[in-house]
């Protein structure tokens, strides 16, 4: 694995040949080819995350700390073994499972809240527009009461 | 998706394609210059907001805090230079209350370049970063791209290569304060009369291990004249016909009043107190 810092582009780096249309060979397709400005652009491979657009900077910054990450504990297996990035990341694990933040205070979309993850992840003195902009911006987050009541099952 | 949202990026790009033409943000079209002297440092910036061709702000503030003894110079998307800084403020409050030491001000450089450079310079912020720290009074600049450089003195912006000629025909080693703050007013002024981009007054920020002191409208060169002309009326030019006088006794004839005392505020405007 390479020790990549910032993550790959997220346009291929190989194209398929065109075979052209199936009742013309060797005549260029127009009706299957991939013209529209609209249509997503095909994704490089590996990238599992899904884009809402085109835009180069996306499926960077959406990539961005998992790469990072990815960088730390393969650096992290080189020096003492896989055995250290395997305990680094099932205590985080357990960690992330024990801990729940409200929804009210950004918690719930994998992103924000989590103390005890941050610190074991070392993001405990780092903000980012992550944090403060967590998705939350457009949808409806129920208060604290009603979340707590679906949780134990009390809304009858 | 959290953070930024480009779920309007392609549908821009359609409609650009089909000659709608894209928006554009404001940038301070800017001067801004920083320059060391014996025992701290000072930087100096013009106020004009520009948006185009029109003046969108005659004395917007381009001098950031970051911390007590650090602050920082934007030039660029001027929404970048100020939401960039008050991040990057915050994560270095929360890094000098983890180490437990004043913050310094390489480490805020550092900060900075890691962050925009993660946005490969889709952030426009142009800075200027200077302050005095433990290690002693420091100067960076920092581009959008994430690039930074560290010199005695340094100029930014699109006034900036009028504000370098006043550096490199002026500046000398070892200035005092008087000094610095002079050359560095000098050289935003050659940046407002010389630069379209930049003009109105100038702010100086001068930082020295004992405090630092913000220096708004140092010098303001284009006070906006009285006009010669105005269309103001003298009181009496109209004539009053007729005149009626409600004293407030007899104010109930018309409406409802009700008296709720001098001392306890409305019902509706009572304020919730925790007990």
């Amino acid at each position: 694995m390479a020790l990549r810092i910032v993550p790959p582009a997220s346009h291929p780096l190989t194209t398929q040949a065109e075979l052209g249309a199936p009742s013309a060979p060797g005549v260029h397709d127009t009706l299957r080819a991939n013209l529209s400005l609209t249509t997503p652009a095909p994704k490089a491979q590996g990238s599992h995350f899904e884009l809402q657009s085109t835009h180069p900077l996306e499926s960077r910054l959406a990539q961005w700390r998992t790469q990072q990450d990815a960088l730390q504990m393969e650096m992290l297996r080189r020096q003492f073994g896989i055995a250290e990035p395997v305990k680094r990341g099932m205590e985080l694990h357990i960690v992330r499972a024990g801990e729940w933040t409200p929804m009210c205070l950004g918690g719930g979309f994998g992103y924000g809240g989590g103390l005890h993850a941050d610190i074991l992840s070392g993001r405990d003195t780092e903000i980012g527009w992550e944090d403060v902009f967590v998705g939350h911006e457009m949808r409806d987050v129920p208060d604290f009461h009603t979340e707590m009541e679906r949780r134990f099952g009390m809304n009858w | 998706m959290p953070g930024f949202d480009f779920s309007n990026h392609n549908r821009n790009l359609a409609l650009h394609a089909q000659g709608v033409p894209l928006p554009k943000a404001t940038s301070t079209g800017t001067t801004i210059v920083g320059c060391l002297f014996d025992g701290g440092v000072v930087i100096a910036a013009d106020t004009r907001a520009t948006s185009g061709p029109i003046v969108a702000d005659k004395n917007c503030e381009k001098l950031h805090y970051i911390a007590p003894q650090i602050w920082c110079a934007g030039a660029g998307t001027a929404a970048d230079t100020e939401f960039t800084t008050a991040l990057i403020s915050s994560n270095l409050e929360l890094h000098a209350l983890s180490t437990g030491r004043k913050p310094r001000v390489v480490t805020v450089m550092t900060m900075l370049k890691q962050h925009l450079f993660r946005y490969q310079g889709h952030i426009g912020a142009y800075l200027v970063v200077a302050g005095v720290d433990p290690t002693g009074s420091q100067l960076f600049t920092v581009h959008a791209h994430g690039s930074t450089d560290k010199l005695p003195y340094v100029t930014m912006g699109s006034g900036s290569l009028a504000a370098m000629s006043v550096f490199e025909t002026q500046w000398k080693g070892e200035l005092t304060r008087e000094e610095a703050v002079k050359i560095c007013s000098d050289a935003i002024q050659a940046g407002i009369w010389n630069d379209l981009g930049s003009g109105s007054n100038v702010d100086v920020c001068v930082i020295t291990a004992e405090k630092t002191e913000l220096l708004r409208n140092y010098i303001t060169p284009n006070v906006r004249e009285q006009k010669m002309r105005d269309y103001k009326f003298a009181k009496g030019t109209t004539a009053v016909l007729n005149e009626k006088i409600i004293t407030k006794e007899e104010i109930s004839k018309y409406v409802t009043v009700q008296d709720i005392g001098d001392g306890e505020a409305g019902v509706g405007e009572k304020m919730e107190v925790d007990t």
